[in-house]
């Protein structure tokens, strides 16, 4: 501690600054009076409220009362032997040990018996003993002042900015097993194509040909996809279910007393229908109808007979393509006509046993890849419209990633066939690497798979070519052994690349190794329905 | 010290009274207390004078012995204790000398050695909430924030940064500003909520927990702020600095006392419950008498009232108090039907509980006086009581009258088979073998259950093994201090229980049977409570001048030997290290070289070692 005087810290408070000066020097074991002596000139230069206070001194120095010597601890630190004019107020005591500490007496907080030492108590009702210890409390540290803009918490934004920081839209309350509907929606939710499409829809949009629960149902699912986009907290979606209830009143079963859980397969088939229908532009023309741009798909079927090695073509136009698979037909080819922007793929873990009149579900596993190639499955012709395009890719990510990268794609490609696990004119009919099942479900059991498709033969020529590689954005699994129970819940992919899991009202960030870890197999979660995105160039 | 007595019989007096039915088992220790004495084993008489909580005996032993070191010995295992002792002139003639025992009574020595182990392990270097979560590990969820800040995330990473840097002296978020000059604490304090900046200024007597000296000096300037959720977040501070800690001066009481009447709510129960905290046990009658006044005040806000009760639970604890209960029958009387609906009445019974802990019989005159409470609050005043009072006793008949009200079905709206769940644990927890059946007892509870009951069962098994990695659930805090500290109530070979610890653990406990409106809400501060129960799970030795020494050491898995014929192994599957070392739970230390002599048969905490003179030792 510097004993300058003149360099003490009194550009603090100068109103009590002189005063100071010369309390400090009572704090040094010397006779006060002997100081007096010496610094004369600290009086005659202070302030009125000095002098008074010199005065007083002087006064005291004259009856030379008791003056206990006591030690103050501060902090660590520990002053022996600090001397207490017990005639004066305590004030005089705080400014000696401002003196010492740079406390300023204001802050300084002085444990004597019975609380703090205030500045007008009177020394003597404090018995304040020779040689006792005494403990300061306070800094000379700036007091914490709050910052004049408070930051602003995310909880107290409104709703829609919360969803941007959050990064991921609302989850869906599950009304009573209403896992199914809510899965599907939020997988569909992920397609902002159809997004965009439901938000041009209006209200008397409706053309005569739709009923009036359709009409009503596209509205619903309309509202309810633009609440998930402007909450953060979770959504009710009772006014869409009880439309889909009235639209379909199979999801409206009860058994003992509550809703039957649904297949969500179902609930996506009649949903995309009704969308199909419902979101046709006026001039009713094939080509703007966008669930069909979107998800329409066009197949062509060959059956072949082995006994009569009859061949036939099939062409079809649907919104989902199943492809059963049954003992009497060897051969089915699925070919894709038209370039598609999304894939959908069902596996179809359900199926009806028949021997015990039971819904059963297949446990096997079925992996599935992130990046899916579907150029195995596409018929000559896509084919060919592929090929520029994938050349194009291939030479873009050749750019992107640098020269090395050229053989781990090619080893890529190599390895794709074989974990999809069939090509399209070999024997064994379904294209996913399902081997065949149990006996008791050899057949039915196959994979059938459903391409909801999403077609872009407008988009295609807008927004870039396709080139036969999709990326996977969405999952539904289910959870669970059997067909009647369980869990289903949706995966998706946000716009940011991060994975979101929507278990009902509850979004959980996933990584992506443990999409890939939905393959099924076990008790986990496996994929029912998986939504390819097409990448274009 | 060193006579046959031990060896033949160590520990035999205090582990076998377990086993004996009440009233036989009090006459047991009695008997084995006589014993020690007789035989000069006054460190573990002393335990048994702890056990029967009797001041007498705690001072006839220090009386008959001259050997000051010895004296020493007991004054660390009383501060352990948490016991508030005023050491006389009887105990010891010199000042100098008592002024030493009272220093290490006062446990004005533990932040250093405290800090001396963090040291010694090398875990001094601060800590951030990001290194607990392990944000590198999950990328999903890492960056997703950062651009705002979310009050809520915020007020947990407060939590966190002060219960994993409890007693360090430094960390990341609040202390750090003493050296930068950016002022990053005063930054963090104010990127909490309301109430959230309480907790932030509170989390700064966790981090400097023990410390008073440095650490009031540091809340200091939060006591000048002009925001009042950060003045009763300091003042909160102050209390939890000083907790477990007394200093001549009461710091605490001077700073604290002239807010206890403010008129900011807030602030009144910062302020209180930091009196709480810091005087736990102590019995202040200072406390008692203002703090009365608040409870018969009928203007008193509820919730001012209710932790001016628990405050006063926790001081008195286990006093009987026959004022103090009056007061809070008082007040749960003279309160409306809306207030006793209240989740936050629910503590006033844990309160008056607390006057009874672990005093059995002497609940009763209380217990009759709640029959005549409102039905609202009148079977859970019951159930709590009841558990309170014999809280560690293992009275098997409590535990079975506890499982009968969890086997009732309730009528709408009642609520005492929480209480009822976590009486089961509070009492069994006192032996191995009642806990391992309570354990099992409360999976049936968890399978069969009503959900009120099934919602106190992870509470129940917390307690039960807390800190012990045998249930999961009790690992909620294993990152508490760093891994330094434990939140056990038990101590000296699980022999004796700190009625603080456990008087703090109960509290938040009961808190928590209703998360929503208690931690979860607005008074997540309660959680600091916690902090009562806080201490290192060390083992320091010091030698002759309380200067830490290192010596080998065998710590392994404790073993149960009463009864056994010679002299069996009391630990197993040990290892050996040296001073200071950490004994996890279940653990038992034993001295590995015969070069010292330990003051204390039980090592754990700090133990005195006197050289011994018959050493073969070479070393």
């Amino acid at each position: 501690m510097s004993i300058d005087v003149w360099g003490a810290p009194d550009s603090f408070l100068p109103s009590i600054a002189d005063s100071l000066l010369f309390w400090f020097l009572l704090s040094r074991p010397r006779k006060p009076s002997s100081l007096l002596s010496h610094y004369p000139s600290s009086f005659s230069s202070s302030s009125s409220s000095s002098t008074a206070a010199a005065q007083r001194f002087e006064d005291s120095s004259c009856d030379s009362s008791s003056m206990p010597t006591v030690s103050v601890k501060w902090q660590k630190e520990v002053f022996p032997s600090v001397e207490i004019d017990t005639s004066q107020p305590p004030l005089v005591f705080k400014c000696q040990l401002y003196a010492l500490t740079g406390v300023p007496p204001e802050r300084q907080k002085i444990m004597v018996k019975g609380g703090l030492l205030k500045d007008d108590a009177d020394w003597a009702t404090l018995g304040v003993k020779e040689g006792q210890k005494l403990m300061m409390m306070g800094t000379a540290d700036e007091i914490v002042k709050a910052p004049e803009k408070g930051p602003v918490f995310m909880e107290d934004l409104p709703e829609e900015e919360q969803v941007v920081a959050v990064g991921h839209s609302a989850g869906l309350y599950n009304l009573g097993n209403t896992c199914y509907m809510n899965s599907t929606l939020q997988c569909l939710h992920s397609v902002p194509e159809l997004k965009s499409a439901l938000l041009s829809y209006t209200n008397s949009g409706r053309n005569n040909e739709l009923d009036q629960y359709s009409h009503l149902l596209t509205v619903a699912t309309r509202d309810l996809f633009g609440e998930l986009d402007r909450n953060v907290r979770p959504v009710a979606p009772l006014q869409f279910l009880s439309i889909l209830r009235k639209k379909y009143p199979q999801f409206a079963q009860q058994h003992n007393g509550g809703y039957m859980q649904q297949d969500a397969e179902e609930c996506w088939t009649q949903l995309m229908y009704t969308l199909s229908q419902s979101l046709r532009s006026s001039d009713s023309s094939e080509a703007s109808a966008t669930v069909k741009a979107l998800f329409g798909v066009g197949l062509v079927n060959r059956v072949y007979c082995a006994e009569s090695s009859e061949e036939s073509f099939e062409n079809e136009s649907v919104y989902a393509l199943k492809c059963h698979i049954s003992q009497d037909i060897n051969h089915l080819h699925e070919g894709l006509r038209r370039g598609l922007k999304y894939l959908t793929v069902q596996f179809v873990r359900f199926f009806w046993k028949r021997e015990s009149n039971q819904k059963a579900k297949i446990l096997r596993k079925v992996d599935y890849p992130l990046e899916l190639d579907v150029y195995e499955f596409c018929s000559d012709e896509l084919r060919q419209k592929l090929q520029t395009p994938r050349q194009t890719l291939r030479e873009l990510e050749n750019v992107k990633l640098g020269l090395k990268v050229e053989d781990k794609k090619k080893e890529h490609e190599v390895n794709m066939p074989t974990s999809e696990g069939s090509s399209n004119d070999s024997t064994e009919p379904s294209s996913m690497a399902l081997d065949k099942g149990d006996d008791t479900y050899q057949f039915r059991s196959k994979l059938l798979i459903l391409f909801a498709l999403m077609s872009t033969a407008v988009s295609s020529e807008d927004k870039g070519q396709l080139t036969g590689i999709y990326d996977l954005v969405a999952v539904l699994t289910h959870k669970g052994r059997s067909a009647d129970s369980g869990h289903y819940v949706a995966w998706v992919k946000q716009e940011n690349g991060k994975w979101i899991q929507y278990d009902d009202d509850n979004p959980i960030p996933q990584r992506e190794e443990d999409i890939t870890k939905l393959s099924g197999g076990g008790d986990w979660h496996m994929a029912y329905i998986c939504v390819y995105k097409a990448r274009v160039v | 010290m060193v006579g046959p007595f031990k060896n033949w019989g160590l520990g035999e007096g205090e582990e076998g009274a377990g086993y004996l039915p009440s009233a036989d088992d009090l006459l047991a220790l009695d008997i084995a207390f006589t014993i020690y004495t007789k035989f000069e084993d006054y460190a573990s008489a002393l335990r048994i004078a702890l056990f029967l909580d009797n001041t007498q005996y705690v001072r006839q032993i220090y009386t008959s012995t001259e050997d000051l070191l010895l004296k020493k010995q007991f004054s660390y295992i009383i501060a352990r204790h948490g016991l508030v002792l005023e050491l006389d002139e009887d105990i010891a003639p010199d000042d100098d000398d008592r002024e030493a025992l009272q220093e290490i009574v006062n446990n004005v020595k533990l932040s250093e050695g405290y800090l001396a182990l963090a040291r010694d392990i090398e875990v001094m270097e601060p800590k951030s909430p990001e290194d607990i979560y392990k944000v590198h590990l999950i990328d999903g969820r890492a960056s997703a924030s950062s651009s705002l800040d979310s009050a809520r995330q915020n007020l947990a990473a407060t939590f966190v940064n002060a219960f994993v840097n409890a007693g360090f002296g430094q960390d990341k978020l609040m202390t750090v500003s003493s050296e930068s000059s950016s002022g990053a604490s005063g930054n963090w304090l104010f990127k909490n909520k309301e109430h959230g900046k309480a907790s932030a200024a509170a989390s700064l007597g966790m981090i400097l927990l023990w410390d008073v000296d440095s650490g009031l000096s540091q809340i200091d300037k939060y006591l000048h702020s002009n925001d009042n959720h950060v003045v009763a977040g300091a003042l909160l501070g102050v209390g939890i600095v000083n907790c477990g800690v007394k200093n001549d001066c009461d710091p605490a009481l001077a700073l604290l006392i002239d807010y206890i009447n403010k008129d900011d709510t807030i602030i009144r129960i910062g302020a209180i419950l930091g009196l709480g905290i810091a005087y736990a046990g102590s019995q202040k009658d200072e406390l008692r008498i203002r703090l009365s006044l608040i409870l018969g005040d009928p203007k008193t806000p509820l919730e001012v009232l209710v932790f001016s009760a628990i405050t006063l639970g926790l001081v008195f604890v286990g006093s009987c108090n026959e004022e103090i209960a009056q007061s809070i029958i008082l007040a749960l009387m003279e309160r409306s039907d809306a207030e006793l609906g209240e989740p936050l009445t629910r503590l006033l019974p844990v309160a008056l509980g607390l006057l009874y802990l672990g005093k059995q019989d002497n609940v009763e005159a209380t217990a009759e006086v709640s029959k005549t409470f409102n039905d609202k609050i009148r079977k859970y005043a019951d159930v709590t009581l009841l558990s309170l009072a014999y809280a560690g006793t293992g009275n098997v008949l409590k535990v079975q009258k506890l499982l009968g009200y969890c086997a009732q079905h309730l009528e709408k709206g009642e609520t005492y088979q929480g209480p009822a769940v976590l009486g089961i644990a509070l009492i069994a927890m006192a032996e191995e073998l009642g806990l391992d059946m309570a354990i099992r007892s409360l999976e049936h509870l968890l399978q069969y259950g009503e959900q009120n009951i099934r919602r106190a069962v992870p509470l129940a098994l917390g307690i039960l093994c807390i800190s012990n990695p045998k249930v999961r659930i009790a690992q909620g805090l294993v990152h508490l201090g760093k891994g330094l500290l434990t939140l056990s109530p038990y101590h000296s070979d699980r022999f004796l229980l700190s009625p603080t610890a456990l008087a703090g653990l109960v509290t938040v406990l009961h808190a928590c049977l209703d998360m929503k409106s208690t931690i979860l809400g607005k008074y997540h501060y309660m959680l600091y409570i916690l902090v009562l129960a806080m201490q290192p799970r060390m083992l320091m030795t010091v030698d002759e001048n309380l200067k830490p020494i290192s010596v080998p050491v065998r710590v392994g898995q404790a073993v149960d030997v009463v009864g056994q014929a010679g002299r069996p192994k009391t630990i197993t599957g040990f290892q050996t290290h040296s001073t200071p070392v950490l004994l996890a739970a279940g653990d038992r230390a034993e001295l590995a070289t015969d070069k010292y002599i330990p003051l204390s048969s039980v090592l754990e905490g700090f133990v005195i070692l006197k050289e011994n003179p018959d050493s073969h030792d070479d070393r």
